[in-house]
């Protein structure tokens, strides 16, 4: 269970809301509710955007695609024993 | 990326690079022998091809007293890095990936060498270098705050049988199911 309360995506300020609608379009799925990391991310909008922006760089198409970048974030993951 | 197939390799994958790593990172230079026997040069002379060295990596070297042992793990390794649903190329991205994450300087120097020498250019290494510390701020993130599983609906269950088996059973819905 998170240590912290995971606020619904309406208790955050209207400029967050296009950060959601963005991470909606990212991953191609219609969420309930923006995922979890969406949300904690968006607490602190400043560096959620310089953290999402740097990670939208890494992860864009470019040498490796972005289906093949995904492998590398999950294998990372997985050696960080991370269930999220 | 929604095969199952692509995932159980990558996953042998992170699995043989570990098991290289502890053993090339552990001070464990007394183990290689001063002169490898004839079973164990010929290995080392199909991992001095596979990999086009002069050297034959630490990993493999710490374990040549017992040539078939060292036999036995090339085999793996070589199976596990060869080009089959992944590339080799992918391969070595990803076990460059593990190595960073799991700070194994023989990991990460050795896989980054075989990436450049696959021809990954430095936007490439960089790409996948800015992957895994992007991942290894996420996870941390995530485990601090205990936060649970919530994209699992992303990706579509592959229903496919193991190679060469049958299929699965039919799902059945439980009782209680609407």
């Amino acid at each position: 269970m998170p240590t912290v309360r995971l606020r619904d995506a309406s208790e955050y300020p209207e400029p967050v809301q296009k950060l959601f609608e963005a991470a909606k379009a990212w991953f191609k799925y219609d969420f309930e509710q923006p995922p979890a990391m969406s949300r904690v991310m968006a607490w602190d909008p400043e560096l959620g955007a310089f953290h999402g922006r740097a990670m939208k760089r890494a992860m864009g198409p470019g040498e490796w695609s972005r289906a093949e970048k995904e492998m590398v974030a999950a294998v990372v993951s997985g050696v960080n024993a991370c269930a999220y | 990326m929604a095969d199952d197939a692509l995932w159980y390799e990558a996953a042998l994958l992170v699995g043989l690079t570990n098991a290289l790593n502890v053993v090339a990172d552990s001070p464990l230079e007394t183990l290689e022998p001063v002169r490898p026997d004839a079973p164990a040069q010929a290995v080392f002379a199909e991992i001095r091809a596979f990999y086009d060295c002069a050297e034959v990596p630490v990993a493999f070297r710490r374990v040549a007293a017992d040539p078939g042992y060292l036999a036995d793990l090339w085999g793996a390794t070589r199976r596990v890095f060869a080009d089959n649903r992944l590339t080799r190329r992918h391969k070595e991205a990803l076990a460059f990936a593990v190595s960073v994450t799991t700070r194994s300087p023989f990991g990460t120097t050795f896989h980054l060498g075989e990436m450049r020498r696959l021809g990954v250019g430095e936007r490439g290494v960089m790409e996948v270098l800015g992957v895994t510390q992007m991942f290894s701020s996420y996870t941390k993130i995530a485990d601090t705050l205990q936060l649970e599983p919530d994209m699992d609906g992303i990706a579509a269950e592959d229903r496919s049988p193991a190679p060469g088996g049958a299929p699965p059973p039919p799902r059945t819905r439980s009782p209680e199911a609407p």
